[in-house]
């Protein structure tokens, strides 16, 4: 595919900038946080936020990066607001929820918001002295993890697009909704009209159908998500389309591949393109224990998605790409919510998430990004415990539930690979939501986390 | 919420509830007890290649300088006492200009170093190290003298800083401001009638550098030459985070240039007009980069 110019010219001025950033020792890094629904973005970034903005208050919350930044930390705001059109990333407000009594943690996202921060840091040397600080930018932004799949329909025509997805609905045929649509869609004759009250029915199931799949079956590689998170503006008539069995011909598929082409690109115009085209760091989340708990299917289809969506963003290494001096320099794999397993399985579980991203791993690692695992709980919200099971003393984690009940969790054996069938044969889990543990509202001295400072070292700790 | 266990055999996981607690806890990792400040070390100072070879040059050439004078020295009192005392006079005179001068310069980079740490004690929201420093500054400030007692008596960091940014900053600010028309019209004059893009430019530099000299004599800083090398980078490190449509700046522009005699040049000496912008522009950063108080 020849790359179109008018991104090659915007990717020259933006590497040009770049330079001229770095030689006035005023580097701009931009973080994209990218994990499917529920993997922990919001909490992520709340947690990022407030520990960094307590380290540059002098807190000694973030360990690992104080060290790696030689404790030349000196100060960390929010860049003031400018002229931008998106929401900011509201981080007192999801403290407070957070530290609230009961505790809130945040909705699902419905809309994007962004927030940068400055991070200024004394120089090393000594004649760092002469030139003042330096002044690192970090761009953040926060946005529904179902968007994320529309990543993989970029490079997709609605033919293609309509047999994957029914490939993958049919997996989970077992849900009443999903077989709705199925049988819906298997009823409609090879050349079908495009009939307004036939269409709206068909979305209908097929949105059914998505949640379902989703909030039952526990499924995340679902397309388009915006059907599933239409976002502040609400629904409008270009999500009306779904995957048909005959999708080439007559007036209904017709329909469909128009409104299908129109979603791809204004998804790519208004998302992708401001968003994800360029960034120079990734973390990718993911809720490992969430989606082994949700049985083989869920396993297979989380690790599914992360690879569709790895290999449709854009990592440098090609020639053009170092010509203008696009690429991404870390990518972090993470395991949210570590703080469901003791201590001695997050071992486990961090080998366990190794061989879930082995695929990405691999093509972000030849395009010769450097790239780390870790396990991770922004908001740590139990301690280790033993519970006797049967007998015999296990490692558990002990919380406070929803209702304020205390209830220690023995989140079963941790395996190191993805286990065999034969692993899920006592039935489906769902983790409980544990309340998050005493907080400041105002969140001064920073949110207790485990391995939050280890993950930033590995992430931006040479650029400090 | 599926809190139930599943059935199965012992490797499933499973809830354990415990009994109802009379209170309902809340898990506390004693978090703010756990974080409480540290001054965080500074690390060992590394020295940069660079810093090793001008290191190195200075030791030698001092140095070889020293031990060649005091050689020198010794051979003139063997010519006689007069030779001897009169070359001791010289070789002393001169080196004293010469540890003088670079007393001076340390001083200069010290004193901005201050405004640093009396900045990062504000930011960090550290009354005493911000009490100390804001009385250090008061001191050698004449706007700021009259103030001492308050500063002592604050009881907050907001409260030292409400009562600096009310009273001296503001003061500051305004003559800062007064300094900057004067040069604007300076350089706005100079531009529109040089004949040349390139003395233009000299010009402006030399300006601007005593611009930013004057301000921060202002401020009770004296810097050398190297402070001033380090005061520039900052202000124009700043300069670039400002906003590129600064109303202030316009405004004060505007009022400026709406001169009957300047708007004769205006129409062909806009780079006069940008001169004068920028000049503007640069006392407001310059100002805002000697406040030992931090923006916003
Ligand atoms: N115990 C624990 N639970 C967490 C942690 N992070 C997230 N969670 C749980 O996971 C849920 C989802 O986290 P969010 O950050 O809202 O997920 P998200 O990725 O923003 O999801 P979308 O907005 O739907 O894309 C939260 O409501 C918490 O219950 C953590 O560090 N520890
Ligand atoms: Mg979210």
């Amino acid at each position: 595919m020849l790359p179109d110019p008018l991104g090659l010219i915007r990717d020259a001025a933006d590497g040009a900038e770049r330079l001229g950033r770095v030689l006035i020792g005023q580097p701009r890094i931009r973080l994209a946080v990218t994990g499917l629904t529920r993997a922990g973005k919001t909490v992520f970034l709340t947690s990022l936020l407030a520990n960094l903005l307590a380290a540059g208050r002098g807190h000694r919350t973030l360990p690992a990066l104080e060290s790696a930044a030689g404790g030349r930390l000196r100060a960390v705001r929010p860049v003031p607001a400018g002229i931008e059109g998106l929401p900011r990333f509201d981080v007192s407000a999801h403290l407070a929820a957070l530290a609230a009594d009961p505790p809130a943690w945040p909705a699902r996202t419905e809309d994007l918001s962004t927030l940068a921060l400055t991070l200024e840091l004394d120089r090393a040397g000594m004649l760092g002295g002469l030139l003042g600080r330096r002044l690192l930018t970090l761009e953040l932004l926060d946005y529904p993890g179902e968007w994320l799949l529309d990543l993989p329909m970029l490079g997709q025509g609605y033919a293609a697009w309509s047999a994957a997805a029914l490939a993958r609905l049919r997996r989970g045929a077992a849900a009443e909704a999903v077989g709705a649509f199925l049988a819906f869609a298997g009823a409609l004759p090879q050349e079908a009209p495009a009939e307004d009250s036939l269409i709206r029915r068909g979305h209908g199931l097929y949105r059914a159908a998505l949640l379902a799949c989703r909030d039952q079956l526990g499924y995340r590689f679902l397309q388009p998500g915006r059907v599933l998170n239409p976002g502040p503006r609400g629904e409008t008539p270009v999500f009306w389309f779904f995957p048909l069995p005959h999708p080439v011909r007559g007036d209904l598929a017709a329909l469909m591949a128009r409104r299908h082409a129109a979603y791809v690109e204004a998804q790519r115009v208004e998302f992708f393109e401001p968003f994800f085209r360029r960034f120079d760091r990734q973390a990718v989340l993911v809720d490992v224990l969430g989606a082994l708990h949700a049985g083989p299917a869920a396993f297979a289809d989380t690790a599914e998605a992360i690879a569709a969506i790895a290999g449709a963003l854009r990592y440098g290494g090609g020639w053009l790409d170092r010509l203008t001096g696009a690429g991404v320099a870390r990518v972090a794999f993470v395991a949210t919510k570590a703080d469901h397993v003791p201590a001695r399985q997050r071992d486990a579980l961090a080998a366990l998430l190794g061989h879930l991203v082995a695929a990405p791993q691999e093509r972000v690692g030849t395009a010769g990004v450097a790239t780390s695992v870790h396990t991770l709980a922004s908001i740590r919200c139990t301690e280790d415990a033993v519970a006797t099971l049967e007998g015999r003393p296990v490692a558990a984690v002990r919380g406070v539930l929803p209702g304020g009940r205390v209830a220690k969790v023995y989140p079963g054996e941790i395996p190191l690979r993805p286990p065999e069938p034969g692993f899920w044969e006592h039935g489906f889990f769902e983790m409980p939501e544990f309340q998050p543990p005493r907080l400041d509202p105002a969140g001064a001295a920073g949110v207790p986390h485990l391995g939050l400072d280890a993950l930033l070292a590995a992430l931006i700790g040479d650029v400090l | 919420m599926s809190a139930t266990p599943p059935e199965g055999g012992p490797r499933g996981p499973r809830v354990i509830l415990e009994e109802p607690a009379p209170s309902t806890p809340r898990l506390d990792f004693g978090w703010e007890q756990a974080v409480v400040p540290v001054a965080a070390a500074r690390p060992p100072g590394r020295w940069s290649g660079l810093g090793r070879v001008v290191a190195g040059a200075a030791l030698l050439g001092l140095g070889l300088a020293a031990l060649d004078a005091a050689n020198f020295v010794a051979d003139q009192f063997t010519r006689g006492p007069l030779q001897g005392w009169a070359t001791l006079g010289v070789v002393v005179g001169g080196f004293g200009l010469l540890a003088a001068g670079a007393w001076t310069e340390l001083r200069g980079l010290a004193s901005i170093r201050a405004v640093d740490h009396a900045r990062a004690a504000f930011a960090r929201g550290e009354l005493e190290a911000a009490r100390a420093e804001a009385l250090r500054w008061a001191g050698g400030i004449a706007e700021a003298a009259p103030l001492q007692p308050a500063l002592r008596e604050a009881g907050s960091v907001a409260e030292l800083r409400a009562l600096l940014e009310a009273g001296p900053l503001r003061a500051l600010e305004a003559r800062s401001a007064a300094l900057g028309r004067a040069a604007a019209v300076q350089s706005f004059a100079v531009t529109a009638i040089s004949p040349s893009p390139g003395l233009d430019v000299l010009v402006f530099t030399w300006r601007g550098v005593r611009l930013v000299r004057q301000v921060a004599a202002l401020h009770g800083l004296r810097p050398g030459f190297a402070g001033t090398w380090a005061l520039l980078r900052r202000t124009l490190a700043d300069a670039a985070m400002v906003a590129a449509t600064d109303v202030a700046v316009d405004a004060a522009a505007r009022a400026l240039l709406s001169n009957r005699l300047l708007e004769q040049f205006a129409g062909d000496a806009a780079a006069g007009a940008v001169a004068a912008r920028r000049m503007l522009r640069l006392a407001k950063v310059a100002a805002e980069a000697c406040r030992i108080v931090p923006p916003d």
